[in-house]
Parts: C-alpha cells; structure tokens; sequence
C-alpha cells in the first residue's frame, strides 16, 4: 500500500509542487477537480489547508504539508520533522492606521482566521479579548467596524495598506512543515524515513 | 439548574452506549487482554469509582477530572486514571503485603476530554502495574506482556516504540529553563520539529546555558527515532552528557533482553518520546499499529509516584484502550456473530417455562417467544 500525502491546493501548492518535483519524487500531473489522485506509488489528497493536520492526524494520510500558522491553529498532535522553508509568512496584529492602542480598552475585538492563535496572544498577557471568527476578508474587519484589530497572516503587507491597516506587533512566524502522522512515522518507518529523506535533501 | 435545554434523548457528549455485535466484541478483546494478564500472574484489582480528588492532583490529570462535593463537604472524584488509585491502595490497603505487586485492572475511567478517535470522555481502559518491580527485568517484562496482548487481540503490523525519559532530562538537566521555556522545548521534541527546537533554545539563549553542544545535541534528539541501530547513534551523540549516557544503558538492557527473547523486530526505538504523564522516570514506551493513526496503548517506569502515598516503591505499568484496539483489531477476526438460540414458546407460561429451564440447565441458548407486548 502506497503512502498516503494530504495537500492543500492553497497558497503552499506551487511550492510544494516545485519541491516534490526537486527531490524526484512524484507529483500528480494536471489533475483537474480530483481529490484523490495516485501518482507513481503515492497517493495524494487535496483537502481545505486547515484540514491537511486534522488528516494526518487520524492517520487517513500517512504524510502532510501544512504552514505552521495552520497547525499552531490547529494544535494537532503530529510529528513536524522538516521546516521545508517556502511559503514564509507571519501571523501578526495590525489595526486601522493612527488608531488608539487596543490595549488599553478593557478587552479587544478581534476579528481572525486564527481563533485559538489570537485569544491565545492576548490572554497570555492579561489582555481580555473577544475573538470573531471569520472564514476571510479578515481586513475590512476593522473598517466596518466588526473589530478593533485582526490577527491574520502577512507575506508582503500590501492588502493592509490598501485596506488602510498598520501592523502592530508579530504572533508567530510561519512557513510551510512536512508533518507525519504518529503512527505511521513508527507502523511504516521505512517508507516514511524514505520520504522525509528525499525530502530534507531537496531541503538543504 | 438543569443546564441547556435539550431533547429527551439527546446525550451528552463523550458518552458511548454499546451494544448487540460491538459489545460481544469489545467484550471478547476484553477477555482476552485479561487472559494475558492472568498468564503472567497478576491479580486482579477493581478500585472504587471515586475516590478523594487529591489522589488524582498531578498537572496532566487535574484540570480533565469530574470532581464533586461529597455529603461532609470533602472534594471527591471521578477515577480519570488507574494509575494513581493503585498506588494509593498499595501504599495503603495493600500495605503490609511485600513487594513486588502485580496488579491488573479493566475499567472506565472519566475525563473531560474533547471526543477525538477512540478517546472519548468515558474511556475503558485494560492495564497492569509491577509495584516494585525494577528494571531491566520488569521493564522487559512489562513490554512482552504488552507484546502477547496485541497479538492475542489480532491487530496487524503493530510496533512497540521505546524510549527514556532520562535522555531529555540529561539534555537539559545543565540548563537553567523556566518551566514553560522546558515546556515548549519538550513539546517541540515530542513533534520532533528540529528547527522548533532551535527557535526555543534561540529565546533563552545563553543566560539560560545553553551552548552550541547542547542546542545540537537537543535538535539532535528530534531525529533519533528508528530502529535499534539509534542506541548507538545516540551514545556517540551524547557522549558529553553522562546522565543520558546511563538512560541509554538501561534502555539498551530492556532491547537487548526483547531481542534475546524474539520481540526484536517488533521494537522501535524513540528517544524523543518525551511527554506523557508527568510521573513516568524512566523508560516509556507507546505501542503503534497500521490502520490507526493513534497509539492504542502506552506505559513506562514511574519510580516516584508510590512515595507520594507513603509507600515509596519502584514501578512500571502500561494500559491499553478498549475503545482504541476495537478501532483497530480486525473486524473479521474478533467478528462476534450473536450465537444461535432456541425459540421456546411461552404461551403457556409454566410449560415454557419448564422446558426453558431443563434446556438451560442442559447448558443450550434459549429465547422465549410469545410472551412479548
């Protein structure tokens, strides 16, 4: 039985693309709409980027590649052996330009993608927070007066600047993980030792 | 003072009902776990449900326990381990019988856990413990017993990774580490993300300790997990550090004596295998099996808990997860179709009745028939 790898066909995709392709390993080749698709003795699933953890994690996919923004959120308990360096990004605070520090308010509405990541961020300094979830455009938040700040993902900071945003202050940096499902890393040792070697290489 | 409103058969959740072909099943795992405790002569133990919530006080367990106010006002709780309660009572009740206790259990224990594959907040659970038992011998034998148990419930490719608690701590035992700095590092070991590890190390910098040896030999750790061939990459890694080097001797001692016993080739060895209940101070292991992604049993040396409850006693134990082997274990093989029954009529009550009983007491199935609404 082949091993199994989740993908997301998100932001990380070219990326992941360009690596497996570096380390000859197979990759699906213009696979349209399947979720599924078999490729020379791999087996890959494209799932949501916030799912990818949640598959290795119960073991439906042995392997998986995942930005770190996304496990933090997630906190899934799977082996993150290799920082495979692209698809680099910080998770940050930023809020409407020339705005009073939040911080000063009793609590601080947030609006996010990452509610675990930005309640964790204030609590963990005595700031109360009220989290809203968002599933995107988490930048015209504070415009429309849903929150008075975001914690989001930045790569160039420019869609802060169009939407009149400053960042304040860096959560946690990210970039793209191999992440490995517990019991495979040990049930299917050999195959997988094989991938992350190939991996790591490619890598380096 | 009911809580949220809810339907007349809604349950709360993490609670399971089994019943008809998957409770004749669990139940013959069940039995057979047992029937392996019992062939390695440890004697069943069946602790009270609850019992006082300082038994259970560690940092792990404390916040998942269902604690509640007895009627004299003293804070009780809902077993959420075995574990602890066994200690107790050898320490206590058991405490004029000498040394080593071999004991097993097969029980639910409650926790407030969010419902996630096979862990629910009502768990059963089938283990044993070796009260005074020391290693290597228990050790080894603890991990045989463990061995025999996934093979006597079918389950497929299954592997025993094994560790030491004593290679991390003599990693970090020069560091001068805040206790969520130690934290974060063991929990970046444990997901064996190397660059984690730097970055962790990187923030506490050298006010902490930390040298470039030691932030090598830490990220280090995160690769060292394989086969048995990782003992000797370990001892040549860690050759500075005389701590991990004793931890790797009694873990080479437990293999060697696997191997020497044919359990070899289902070994793995983990030595970033560092979490786990806070009690555990030696050896630890997690048994791993294809078809499920999580680990259906876990155990390892704990030396210090027993002196918490006055009885200070070297110790070893593992437990598997009912909920987790059903998960696993070939349906095929463990099938538990129900067994054929007799129907007897029961229209006339004292007939049936009376050719019910002589068919029972022959030893047949019978099922009365007619009397139903």
């Amino acid at each position: 039985m082949s091993l199994t790898v989740a993908l997301s066909k998100g932001k990380l995709l070219a990326g992941t693309e360009a690596l497996f392709r570096a380390a000859r390993l197979p990759f699906p080749e213009g696979e349209g709409r399947r979720l599924v698709v078999e490729a020379d003795g791999l087996r890959f699933l494209f799932v949501k980027d916030m799912d990818v953890p949640t598959y290795v994690e119960y073991g439906v996919a042995d392997c998986g590649i995942a930005g770190r923004d996304v496990l933090l959120e997630t906190a899934s308990d799977v082996y993150e052996p290799l920082d495979l360096g692209f698809g680099r990004c910080r998770l940050m605070v930023a809020r409407p330009r020339g705005a009073a520090d939040g911080s000063r308010a009793s609590t601080v509405r947030v609006a996010t993608k990452y509610p675990r990541v930005a309640s964790g961020h204030f609590l963990a300094r005595g700031q109360s927070v009220e989290v809203v979830k968002l599933a995107g455009s988490v930048e015209l938040a504070p415009g429309l007066g849903l929150a008075d700040c975001i914690v989001d993902v930045v790569e160039t900071g420019r869609t802060l600047v169009e939407n009149g945003l400053e960042e304040v202050e860096d959560v946690a940096v990210s970039s793209a993980r191999l992440i490995v499902n517990r019991a495979s890393f040990h049930a299917r040792r050999d195959e997988v030792a094989a991938l992350v070697a190939a991996l790591r290489r490619a890598t380096a | 003072m009911n809580g949220s409103p809810h339907q007349r058969s809604q349950v709360p959740p993490g609670v399971q009902c089994f019943l008809g072909e998957e409770a004749r099943r669990r139940r013959r795992i069940e039995e057979r776990v047992v029937s392996v405790f019992e062939g390695w002569a440890y004697e069943e133990i069946i602790p009270p449900l609850f019992d006082y919530a300082d038994v259970f006080a560690g940092p792990a367990l404390a916040p998942r326990t269902y604690t509640f106010v007895g009627r004299d006002g003293s804070l009780l709780a809902l077993r959420p381990d075995f574990t602890s309660l066994l200690a107790k009572i050898a320490a206590g009740r058991l405490a004029d019988r000498p040394a080593p206790l071999r004991l097993y259990y097969s029980g639910e224990v409650l926790r407030y856990e969010p419902p996630k594959a096979g862990r629910q907040s009502e768990l059963h659970q089938m283990g044993l413990e070796h009260l005074g038992g020391v290693g290597p011998a228990a050790d080894a034998e603890t991990l045989a017993i463990a061995a025999e148990c996934l093979d006597a419930v079918g389950a497929a490719d299954w592997v025993l990774a094994v560790g030491h608690v004593g290679v991390f701590n003599g990693l970090v035992a020069g560091l001068a580490l805040e206790a969520d700095a130690l934290e974060r590092l063991r929990e970046r070991v444990e997901a064996k993300d190397g660059a984690g590890v730097r970055d962790v190390l990187g923030t506490v910098g050298a006010t902490g300790g930390v040298t470039s040896a030691g932030v090598d030999a830490l990220t280090r750790l995160t690769l060292l997990a394989g086969g048995i061939s990782v003992l000797d990459e370990a001892a040549e890694a860690f050759a500075l550090w005389p701590a991990a080097i004793a931890a790797l001797g009694e873990l080479r001692a437990i293999v060697d004596a696997l191997i020497a016993a044919g359990l070899g080739d289902r070994l793995a060895i983990d030595l970033g295998e560092v979490r786990g209940l806070d009690y555990y101070t030696g050896f630890v292991f997690r048994a791993y099996a294809r078809g499920i992604g999580f680990e259906v049993g876990s155990g390892g040396r704990y030396d210090t808990l027993l002196a918490r409850f006055g009885r200070p006693l070297p110790a070893v134990g593992f437990m598997f997860g009912l909920d987790r082997l059903a998960l696993l274990v070939d349906r095929e093989a463990l099938a538990a179709p129900e067994p054929e029954a007799e129907d007897v009529p029961s229209a006339d009550v004292a007939g049936g009745l009376t050719r019910a009983r002589a068919l029972r007491a022959a030893g047949r199935r019978v099922r009365l028939s007619g009397g139903g609404a």
